[in-house]
C-alpha cells in the first residue's frame, strides 16, 4: 500500500444537509414548525441506535462509492437536461457528489480538455466496466 | 492534530445563487434564505443548512430575500418587476407588489410593518404590509439602479446605495440626510444594529463606516475584487468573498488575514455570519451555497469534533467520516476518492 501524505484532517460531519426532494415545495404540511431539541448545538448528538434502515443506506451507500471508484479513468455517458448527451473520461468527485470532474469532455460543438459536470445537470450516467 | 475546514454545501440550486440573508434567533432556531437566478428562493434552517421548502411564484430571477427577525415573514426582490411577501412557516405568498422596473432589494423593518424595496428604477419604495392596497411612498433622489437598501437606526433611517453612491435617508422627513461617493462600483452593504456599523464593499475594498454619520471607521483591502462581507457579531473577525473564487478570513481589530478558502468553482457572490457568529454562509456563481465555521473543529450543528481516541495511532492516515456510514473499509476507500477531488488537488 502506497504511504499517504500527512494532511491536516477534513473536520468530520454528522451528514450533509438534506437538499429538496425534488417533488413538493416543502415547508411542514400543517404550517408548523418543530421545536429544536436541547442539545442541538450544544454538545455531541447522539447517534440513534443501528437500525435496520440504516444498515441498509450503509451497504448502498458503500456500493455507490465503490462505483465511482471503478469509474475512474473509464469513458462514461451522460446524460444531460435538455436531450443532450456527452461523453468523457471520469477522473473524481467532490466530497458530497456536487460535481463530477471529467476529462476529454466530448460535446457537440468539440472536444473539452478539461470539465466540471454539476450533479445537479445529470440525469443519468453508464459506462462499461 | 490539525484540522481542515470542511464546508456543508446545501444542494437545490440550479443557477447563481446571488443573496443571502439569516433571520434572528428564534425557539425554532435560526433560519436562512437565499436568491438565486433560478427565480426559486429557498428557506433552510440555518445551523444545519436543511432545507425547509422552496417560494414558488417569481416569473425572473431572484435578486434580494430576506426574512424578518423571527422568522415568520420572507421577502424577495425579483427580475419580474415584482417583490413578494411569504409566509415562511408555511411558505404560502402573501402579497406581491408591482413595480415598475427590476426589483433588486428588500428589507422588513424590525416589528415587520415597513417593507423596503429598491432597484433598477431608481425609487426606494415604502409599503405598509397592513395596508396592501395602499400606495408605497416613494424616495427619489438616486441617480442609478438601487442594489441595496436597508433599514437602520431602528428604522428611522434608511441606507441605500446605488452604482457609486452610498446615501442615508431620514424615514421622517422623507429627505437625503449624507452621501458617500466612491470612485468604484459599489458591491454590497451590511448593517449592524449593534454599534451601528456600516460594512460596504467596492473594488478590493472592505469599508466600515458609522451608519449614523457614514464617518469611516477602517478599511480593508483584500488580494481580489470583493462582492461581498459580513462582520461578526462580536466584532471580532470578517469574512469577505468575490471574483477570485476565495473566501476570506480577517482579524477584525488587527486587519491580519487569519484564513482563506478554496472550495466554491465560481466567484462568491454573497457571504453572511449566523445570527450567532458560529458559521458563515456563502453564495455562489457555481449555483451553490456553502456553510463555513467560524471555529475550525468546534462541535457545531452538523460539524462533530474528533475525540482524542478517535485519532490515536491514526497521524499517517486522515480519517474522513463519511455521511450515514461508519464502517471502517468504506471510511479507507473514501480516501482514494476523497484523493482525486479537484477542489483539494
Amino acid at each position: 500500500m502506497q504511504s499517504l501524505p500527512i494532511i491536516p484532517v477534513p473536520v468530520p460531519v454528522l451528514r450533509l444537509p438534506r437538499g429538496p426532494d425534488g417533488f413538493s415545495r416543502g415547508f411542514a404540511p400543517d404550517g408548523r414548525r418543530t421545536i429544536l431539541r436541547p442539545e442541538v448545538g450544544e454538545g455531541r448528538i447522539q447517534d440513534p441506535p443501528e437500525s435496520q434502515e440504516q444498515r441498509a443506506r450503509a451497504v448502498l451507500r458503500e456500493r455507490y462509492l465503490r462505483s465511482l471508484l471503478a469509474m475512474v479513468g473509464h469513458p462514461v455517458s451522460f446524460t444531460l437536461h435538455e436531450g443532450v448527451h456527452v461523453t468523457a473520461q471520469f477522473g473524481a468527485t467532490d466530497l458530497d457528489v456536487a460535481n463530477f470532474y471529467v476529462s476529454q469532455l466530448q460535446t457537440p460543438i468539440g472536444v473539452q480538455a478539461e470539465a466540471l459536470l454539476r450533479c445537479s445537470d445529470i440525469i443519468s450516467y453508464s459506462f462499461k466496466l | 492534530m490539525a484540522m481542515r475546514q470542511t464546508p456543508l454545501t446545501c444542494s437545490g440550486h440550479t443557477r447563481p445563487v446571488v443573496d443571502l440573508a439569516f433571520s434572528g434567533i428564534t425557539p425554532y432556531g435560526y433560519f436562512l434564505i437565499s436568491a438565486c437566478k433560478d427565480g426559486k428562493p429557498m428557506l433552510r434552517q440555518g445551523d444545519t443548512g436543511d432545507w425547509i421548502g422552496t417560494f414558488l411564484g417569481h416569473k425572473g430571477a431572484v435578486w434580494g430575500a430576506t426574512l424578518n427577525k423571527d422568522a415568520t415573514k420572507a421577502a424577495t426582490a425579483a427580475a419580474d418587476f415584482t417583490a413578494k411577501v411569504w409566509d415562511a412557516v408555511s411558505g404560502d405568498e402573501l402579497m406581491t407588489l408591482a413595480h415598475k422596473h427590476i426589483v433588486k432589494t428588500v428589507d422588513f423593518t424590525q416589528d415587520s410593518n415597513y417593507l423596503l424595496t429598491g432597484g433598477q428604477d431608481k425609487l426606494l419604495r415604502i409599503y405598509d404590509l397592513n395596508k396592501p392596497e395602499a400606495e408605497p411612498k416613494e424616495i427619489s433622489g438616486h441617480t442609478s439602479g438601487i442594489k441595496k437598501a436597508l433599514w437602520c437606526s431602528e428604522d428611522k433611517q434608511i441606507l441605500s446605495a446605488d452604482d457609486k453612491t452610498v446615501r442615508l435617508w431620514d424615514h421622517a422627513t422623507m429627505t437625503e440626510v449624507k452621501s458617500l461617493n466612491f470612485n468604484m462600483s459599489v458591491s454590497s452593504m451590511e448593517y449592524i444594529p449593534e454599534g451601528e456599523i456600516l460594512v460596504i464593499t467596492y473594488g478590493r475594498s472592505i469599508a466600515f463606516h458609522s451608519a449614523v454619520s457614514l464617518e469611516p471607521i477602517k478599511s480593508f483591502e483584500a488580494p481580489a475584487t470583493i462582492n461581498s462581507a459580513s462582520l461578526h457579531p462580536e466584532k471580532e473577525f470578517l469574512v469577505a468573498g468575490g471574483e477570485d473564487f476565495k473566501l476570506y478570513k480577517y482579524d477584525y481589530n488587527s486587519g491580519e488575514e487569519l484564513e482563506s478558502y478554496k472550495g466554491h468553482f465560481g466567484p462568491i457572490h454573497c457571504v453572511r455570519f449566523s445570527p450567532d457568529g458560529e458559521l458563515y454562509a456563502s453564495g455562489s456563481e457555481d449555483g451553490t451555497l456553502r456553510l463555513w465555521q467560524t471555529v475550525v473543529g468546534k462541535t457545531y450543528g452538523l460539524w462533530k469534533c474528533v475525540l482524542p481516541e478517535e485519532d490515536s495511532g491514526e497521524l499517517a492516515k486522515p480519517k474522513i467520516g463519511f455521511p450515514e456510514t461508519a464502517e471502517e473499509d468504506v471510511m479507507f476507500s473514501s480516501i482514494s476518492i476523497f484523493s482525486f477531488s479537484p477542489q483539494h488537488a
